[in-house]
């Protein structure tokens, strides 16, 4: 039999397939009817959702509430967006987006890794105010116009190459960068590392005695959490053509928060759908009227009274069960057989 | 030698009051060494000390021959010494199973540390034999918040072996256990004397008495005095500040 937490990441995955076939299923039909506009949103939600992915590691797992995770998303973006306008290179935009908010994310974790709980949260909230009130009063990285003019660029994946501005294509390309986060993610906290993160989340005080540094366990954490959001980040400017002081400033983080506990938070796969769910939502709802914000202020507020544990949280435990009782069946001999 | 471990002058106060105030004994190698003392005594507080949990404001702890004083508890940990608590400390979402894992996984070379569990290796092996030993073969896959008392705090003792220490400190292990428990967490404690150091505290006298191989007594965070049980129980100073109507 299984590990309780390896179950629970094994049903993390059975949600995460399921998106990712509704992810394909909608992507046929969309290129089928021609369709741009909700392709381009669709990508979208799944960048945010490798934001939200980064908050739910640090919230669901570790047990840090951070209110500034959109700090290293727009970080990601504006490095993404500054190397694309000089050289129109997929992958030294990743790469330094990547290196960017790995240093980033250890001198943020240096600071907010002093206090803990409420102090946590709002250290993270400033760090990522600062950050981008200075972003927003620099003039040589647009001020509050942000940068424009960001390229279209064709990216090499060695045997074919995709233009970023194929709305199929870059969802595609999105939809596996995505995965790949997301696996990166449920592999590590799957790890002897992981579980200490883990352990962090249930039991703080008790993990020195386990012979680790609760700092080094909480500090690998949040930069982990700072490159996944950073990363995430650095492919928004090549899907909107621009990028914004908005990305760094607390509506962003505050909506990839909603969605980490509208999905699911300890559950990876919930922030994704979280985010798409929410996406999709600002965009029906955004059709109907201007007061969009007002509805998804109060679908948080239900899904909180009434989903705690958001959706995929919900769900969760009928796929567990279902788990472990393959697990439990599995390693005993067939007696049957051995008499045919 | 035979000396593990040697705890010369420990001291701290806390504001005016001297919570532990110079309190020197040697824990001899594979023997059970006892700390009792009243109510407020100052024993979980030298057992702080000792463990790395506070800052001593004075004096050392030496284990093996390394001076340990003021180290963390993680480092304390490497230096060969496991703790309990008196009000049990488990992760209480995880499993029995999992809470073993995280406390033998420091078995396992550094390497595997960014590598699945092992199913097989140092660590799983010593958790399978843990659950074995203590009896949670049944219970491998409850989630510790659903055990009984007793089986939390056998539990407790459990997790401080899976890192394999040389010495071991247990705050009040058989602390509200019924009758048969505790006997059986005596017996259990004895058994563990041919492995590990232990050091305890624990406040019932009986249990004291039998189990001991020397015993330590504090009274108003001074050591009051020490010797073999016999010795101990004899002592008319004890018996005073301790056994109280004497």
């Amino acid at each position: 039999m299984h590990d309780r937490l390896d179950i629970s990441m094994r049903a993390n995955h059975v949600f995460f397939w399921i998106l990712v076939i509704v992810a394909l299923v909608f992507a046929a039909f969309a290129s089928f009817s021609g369709d741009v506009f909700y392709l381009r949103l669709a990508t979208e939600a799944l960048i945010l959702g490798g934001l939200a992915l980064s908050i739910d590691i640090l919230l669901g797992f570790t047990g840090l509430l951070s209110l500034g995770q959109a700090l290293y998303f727009g970080i990601g973006a504006y490095v993404s967006a500054l190397v694309l306008r000089e050289e129109p290179s997929f992958w030294l935009a990743m790469g330094a987006a990547g290196v960017s908010v790995l240093l980033a994310g250890i001198a943020g974790g240096l600071i907010a890794n002093r206090v803990r709980g409420v102090y946590f949260a709002l250290i993270t909230f400033g760090m990522a105010q600062v950050v981008a009130k200075v972003v927003y009063n620099s003039r040589e990285l647009g001020a509050s116009d942000g940068l424009i003019g960001i390229p279209v660029i064709e990216i090499p994946l060695g045997l074919i190459t995709l233009s970023a501005g194929d709305p199929l294509g870059f969802f595609l390309l999105t939809l596996v960068i995505i995965a790949l986060l997301y696996s990166v993610s449920a592999y590590l906290l799957g790890t002897p590392f992981g579980r200490i993160i883990i352990a962090l989340k249930a039991n703080e005080k008790r993990v020195p005695y386990l012979g680790y540094s609760t700092w080094a366990a909480r500090m690998a954490a949040y930069v982990l959490a700072a490159v996944i959001a950073g990363l995430a980040g650095a492919l928004y400017p090549m899907l909107r053509g621009f990028v914004s002081p908005e990305l760094l400033f607390f509506a962003t983080s505050g909506d990839a928060l909603i969605m980490v506990i509208v999905g699911g938070a300890g559950t990876l796969a919930g922030a994704i759908w979280g985010a798409v769910i929410l996406t999709m939502l600002k965009s029906v709802i955004g059709s109907w009227t201007e007061h969009h914000l007002i509805v998804i202020g109060l679908i948080f507020m239900s899904a909180i009274l009434f989903m705690p544990k958001g959706i995929v949280g919900m769900l969760k435990p009928f796929v567990e069960r279902n788990l472990l009782r393959n697990s439990a069946r599995q390693p005993k001999p067939e007696p049957e057989r051995t008499a045919l | 030698m035979t000396d593990i471990m040697q705890v010369e002058g420990l001291c701290i106060a806390f504001g005016g009051l001297k919570a532990v105030d110079g309190v020197s004994f040697t824990a001899e190698r594979n023997k059970i060494t006892t700390v009792i003392g009243p109510n407020g005594a100052g024993k979980t507080t030298l057992f702080n000390l000792i463990s790395g949990a506070l800052k001593p404001s004075g004096g050392r702890v030496i284990i093996k021959g390394k001076d340990v004083t003021g180290k963390g508890p993680a480092a304390l940990q490497e230096a060969g010494l496991a703790r309990s608590f008196q009000i049990t400390n488990l992760f209480f979402e995880m499993t029995v199973r999992e809470n073993l894992r995280l406390a033998a996984q420091r078995l396992e070379p550094v390497r595997q540390a960014l590598l699945p569990l092992r199913r097989h290796g140092r660590a799983a092996d010593k958790v399978t034999a843990l659950i074995e030993r203590f009896g949670f073969a049944e219970k491998a896959h409850e989630i510790v918040a659903a055990l009984s008392h007793g089986e939390q705090r056998r539990l407790e003792i459990a997790m401080c072996l899976a890192s394999e220490p040389q010495v071991l400190m247990l705050d009040e292990p058989t602390q509200g256990m019924s009758h048969g428990d505790t006997e059986d967490t005596a017996q259990l404690i004895r058994s563990l004397t041919d492995e590990v150091t232990i050091l305890l505290i624990e406040h019932d006298i009986g249990l004291v008495m039998s189990l001991s191989d020397h015993v330590v007594v504090m009274h108003q965070g001074r050591k009051l005095a020490e010797g073999i049980p016999a010795e101990v129980r004899a002592d008319s100073a004890v018996q005073a500040a301790y056994f109280g109507h004497g």
